[in-house]
């Protein structure tokens, strides 16, 4: 009886086993007993490449034949060495629709990312943005200037090492193509900036040079914007780009619809894999970056893999079973992460605000509309607002409170603190949580309630708003709940709506809401201008289709006139008189007001496999930005396996 | 009548599911008469605090204060240092810091404390330790710091005219504070949601709500099944094709995709809680219809019937006073399923964000979504989710309970 009992027990857990094999294998053949003896083997060679430098040489000797053994072989792309790949999670939501950096709706968020920090995994830009020190770091070109003080033209000198993932020499003649395509086949980026950059031609192949749109007056248009391009535009090859034209009839939409999964990039990544379950990029063992005029090495990861999640709460999940590497995702308490469950995770700083803040989410309130035209009724709700309650819950504490960071159009890195007087705007400043002001406020404007029902009107219309943020911004839904909740002791009926993101989007271009909630940019060159012409520009409220910024439509000639200087201004202190005076208009007027600080890109690791990541005050000077973004590529080069 | 009652409660399992349901009930009545705090207020600044009682840190210190001969330095070390810990600090002072592993001697902690002390170094080359350890070495060695001395720790206020500090008290190892001394506690007996509401008042509310939808919900599905199921019966003809085209057609859609529908279009904007039970209610009253037109089917060709018929009695009469009353039993129990589905739905309708705006009202649903969304099960703050569903489970159960009850009596071919 008793070994029958065994037996049955034996069968029924080999059952078991068999099947949670096969399901956690998701139904790939021939699974786990390939991968054993390969982990080991290669284990070995990455910690080669990744901790000796020699070590790149005699890989350079065999990319060739490693590169076409590895497609040979890595039959089963599903799965690739844990310990040659790094995992993401939080950047990719769905399966891949192209790879087209023209595209407006391509939702590649692993290749595709033309912002201040682009995401240069794939392709390229010219120079790489370092939101830690605002300055632009080289890439495919070395080195940038003014022609001369009217910053009317520049010359970009190119790296002569740059090279194609077939081969071919990269040089300024692909970077004017790019630039020329953008601007035919109007992609946002070139529909963008072609209000700024006038042309760019190639001297010589290392040589472009790029002239400002002017005004009449004979000033350039706006020289920030014609350095933020450098840091933007993904390069892309001539004769590819040629390729795609021919087989779309050079046709604007059938360009901007190509799926380009035959792709020729500049990266240290090519596309390996991608279904609806993951992507995965494979290293390019014959990238440039490789000469000792770029990195001198190969990035570490031979593979960058980002499985699709279904939300939020599996890739935390999978964070902390250690199968996420870098995760880009809101984690609620993440210090519980390493304090409590002792897991080997850690973010940039050890204590709040956790991360490096570099925008501030903030609320918007359409000045066009009845009651929030007035200024009390404004700046009454931004001074009820309780911002305590929202970093500690809706935040979760990974924003430094504004006690710490008063509130201005400054982000809160040191560099853009600098730029504008503090005690200047000292007064102006309101704390949040202050009931009583924000009721006398309101009572001394005379808007007070006058039919008993607990809601002030403002000439006999209730203040009673709708404020909206897209459904699943769990973060943002939760600072808004607040707000409204603050907004009840004032006498200020405030109602959350939470539509889908297309919605959204479509009521915020259009100016179809009432007070919403977004993100004016984060770091940038162009910034805190950029972030500021966001906050006031009327430039901006003149659009009947608004990305731009200012979506509450706020006019003040002032301010225009002001930051119509500010990007022709060189004068340090003269900057900083400009930008005192916004600040004293944006904390006057309140068109908008920040909720809190936020990090452009969460950015938690888990150091079960990878460490060497960058961590703030690790003498490094490289961003958080996921290993991804901008000057925060640097990262990858620095990883190494945990011993 | 009294017969009924009496018949009904003799049923054990009407009986339980009854005071289950009025325990429920009569707490959601007398919770709020003694606990008058506002169950949306936003007391924790943080998220999901846990259980237990809050003492104010300042009255403590400044209250009065008793001395207890109990040695607090023990189990304090105790308390700060876990077995891992005293691994890694071993492991640590061999590796990086010098002393030879035979020096260490694990048992004896504040032996181990003192060589720690006087060997960590938080700038000390640490090659191939990774940075999420290296910060668990740095807040090891913050949490331990003096933790052997026995200094007094000092309070001191700073002097408004000097800003200088200026020592106000000391506080020994031995001195403790009776917490019914301290005036400002609080206690969260189920802690703190993602907002930082305390949990079990706002769940009592919740339930509250959660039985007024699944009230109003269950009348309106009631009555429009009731009605259309009477008419539909008796009428019969054209009258009960078109009723029955319409029933069907609603019994083949989804309810649940139709409520989603309907709450979607009708606005975040317009969804209180009544609004939200009357949308529940016009989507879920078809197997009434059905099941009452089946009855009236039967009930109509009776004796006592035709009888009413031949005396001319009008057809409203003969339906209230000669068909509903041999209905009543059915319809009671319909009712009670459909309090239970209306308040099932509306926990779903909130889970997906579709019901009333958390900032105006709470509801089981959207206690729910919040803790879902804050990652309250992966945190391992219970407190948010579990009680919440558990609510739900018991008002299932026991109007479930009731209606099985009550079907063993009125149904003759249950009965014993």
């Amino acid at each position: 009886m008793k070994s029958r009992t065994k037996r049955l027990v034996a069968l029924f857990a080999t059952l078991a086993m068999t099947a949670s094999l096969l399901a956690g294998c998701g139904g790939g053949s021939e699974p786990a007993t390939n991968d054993a003896p390969a982990t080991t083997d290669d284990a070995a060679a990455a910690d080669d490449a990744a901790t000796d430098d020699a070590a790149t040489t005699d890989d350079a000797a065999t990319t060739d034949d490693a590169a076409t053994d590895d497609t040979a072989s890595a039959g089963d792309t599903n799965s690739t060495p844990r310990n040659e790949t790094l995992y993401f999670a939080g950047q990719q939501w769905g399966t891949i629709n192209d790879w087209n950096p023209f595209s407006t709706n391509s939702n590649n968020a692993m290749c595709i990312q033309q912002k201040d920090s682009s995401r240069t995994l794939i392709y390229e830009t010219l120079f790489m943005f370092n939101l830690l020190d605002g300055q632009l770091y080289p890439l495919l070109a070395t080195d940038w200037s003014w022609d001369d003080d009217t910053l009317t033209a520049m010359t970009v000198k190119m790296n002569p090492d740059a090279h194609w993932s077939d081969g071919s020499a990269l040089t300024a003649n692909d970077v004017a193509y790019t630039w020329d395509c953008n601007v035919k086949y109007e992609s946002s980026l070139g529909l963008d900036f072609s209000n700024y950059v006038e042309s760019m031609t190639a001297t010589d192949d290392t040589t472009l040079a790029i002239k400002c749109k002017l005004d009449d007056a004979g000033n350039p248009a706006n020289p920030l914007k014609v350095q933020q391009v450098l840091q933007q535009m993904f390069v892309m090859q001539k004769a590819y780009l040629e390729t795609v034209e021919e087989r779309n009839g050079s046709d604007k939409d059938a360009v901007k619809l190509d799926k380009m999964e035959d792709l020729v990039a500049s990266g240290p990544y090519m596309p390996f894999f991608d279904d609806d379950q993951k992507v995965v990029f494979i290293r390019d063992e014959n990238y440039w970056g490789q000469a000792a005029s770029m990195w001198g090495k190969l990035p570490a990861p031979k593979y960058i893999a980002h499985v699709i999640y279904a939300d939020n709460n599996a890739g935390q999940v999978a964070l902390e079973a250690g199968d996420v590497d870098v995760c880009q995702q809101f984690t609620t308490d993440v210090q519980k992460l390493w304090e409590e469950k002792n897991l080997p995770i850690t973010t940039y700083i050890d204590e709040p605000p956790y991360g490096q803040c570099a925008t501030m989410p903030s609320c918007w309130m359409n000045v066009e509309k009845p009651g929030l035209d007035q200024v009390e009724v404004r700046k009454a709700i931004a001074m009820a607002t309780d911002y305590d309650q929202i970093i500690a819950s809706a935040m979760s504490n990974q924003s430094p409170t504004f006690k710490d960071v008063p509130r201005s159009t400054m982000n809160p890195t040191d560099g853009e603190q600098a730029l504008y007087d503090h005690d200047a705007v000292k007064d102006l400043q309101f704390a949040g949580n202050d009931i009583d002001g924000a009721n006398a406020l309101l009572d001394e404007a005379g808007i007070v309630d006058t039919d008993g029902d607990g809601i002030r009107e403002y000439n006999g219309t209730p203040l009673s708003f709708k404020a909206e943020c897209p459904d699943g911004w769990t973060d943002w839904m939760a600072s808004l709940e607040i707000v409204a909740a603050s907004a009840k002791n004032i006498g200020i009926d405030i109602q959350t709506f939470f539509p889908d993101t297309n919605t959204f989007y479509d009521d915020i271009t259009t100016g179809n809401f009432e007070i919403c909630m977004n993100s004016p940019s984060g770091a940038s060159i162009t910034n805190p201008w950029g972030r500021c012409m966001q906050f006031l520009s009327s430039q901006y409220a003149d659009l009947s289709v608004n990305w731009s910024g200012n979506w509450g439509k706020y006019r003040n000639d002032e301010a225009d006139e002001i930051l119509a200087k500010i990007p022709l201004e060189t004068d340090q202190a003269t900057l900083k008189e400009y930008y005192t005076r916004l600040n004293e208009i944006y904390l006057t007027d309140v068109p908008n007001f920040a909720l809190m600080y936020r990090p452009e890109l969460f950015y938690i690791v888990n150091e079960s496999v990878w460490t060497g990541y960058p961590m703030k005050d690790d003498g490094s000077n490289i961003p958080p930005t996921d290993c991804t973004d901008g000057y925060g590529i640097a990262a990858l080069y620095n990883l190494t396996l945990v011993e | 009548m009294k017969n009924t009652l009496r018949q009904v409660f003799h049923s054990p399992k009407f009986v339980i599911g009854f005071v289950i349901f009025a325990g429920l009930l009569l707490t959601t009545i007398i919770y709020p008469l003694i606990v008058t705090t506002d169950p949306l207020e936003m007391v924790g600044n943080g998220n999901f605090f846990k259980p237990g009682t809050y003492v104010s840190v300042k009255d403590a210190v400044e209250g009065s204060r008793y001395t207890l001969n109990i040695d607090a330095k023990a189990s304090s070390i105790g308390s700060k240092i876990s077995a891992e810990d005293k691994e890694a600090m071993k492991e640590w002072l061999t590796k990086f810091g010098g002393v030879a592993e035979a020096d260490i001697d694990l048992e004896d902690v504040e032996g181990l404390i003192g060589l720690w002390e006087a060997n960590y170094s938080e700038g000390a080359d640490q090659p191939g330790l990774t940075a999420s350890k290296k910060k668990y070495y740095v807040r090891l060695n913050n949490n331990i710091d003096g933790i052997l001395s026995d200094n007094d720790v000092i309070i001191a206020r700073e002097n408004p005219e000097t800003g200088e500090l200026e020592e106000s008290a000391s506080i020994g190892s031995k001195e403790y504070v009776n917490t019914k001394d301290v005036a400002n506690r609080r206690t969260f007996i189920l802690g703190t949601d993602n907002f930082g509401r305390d949990v079990l008042t706002e769940l009592v509310d919740a339930t509250k709500t959660s039985l007024r939808v699944g009230l109003i919900a269950g009348m309106i599905a009631t009555l429009i099944g009731l009605f259309l199921g009477l008419i539909s019966g008796y009428v019969g003809g054209v009258v009960d094709d078109i009723i029955m085209f319409v029933t069907n057609m609603f019994t083949v859609i989804p309810s649940f995709v139709l409520l989603i529908l309907i709450s979607y279009s009708v606005g975040q904007n317009a969804r209180g809680v009544n609004l939200v039970g009357i949308i529940i209610g016009i989507t879920s009253w078809t197997w009434t219809t059905r099941s009452v037109r089946s009855q009236v089917i039967s009930l109509r060709n009776r004796d006592h019937v035709n009888l009413s018929k031949l005396s001319g009695h009008s057809m409203m009469r003969i339906v209230l006073t000669d068909i509903l009353p041999y209905l009543a039993s059915y319809v009671v129990m319909a009712f009670i399923l459909q309090i239970s589905s209306g308040i099932l739905a509306e926990a779903q309708l909130s889970m997906l964000g579709l019901g009333p705006s958390s900032s105006t009202t709470a509801t089981l649903g959207l206690m729910m979504n919040w803790a879902t969304a804050y990652a309250a099960p992966l945190n391992g703050s219970w407190w948010a989710y579990f009680p919440v569903v558990i609510t739900i489970a018991l008002i299932a159960f026991s109007l479930n309970l009731m209606n099985t009850g009550l079907d063993q009596v009125f149904n003759p071919q249950l009965r014993d």
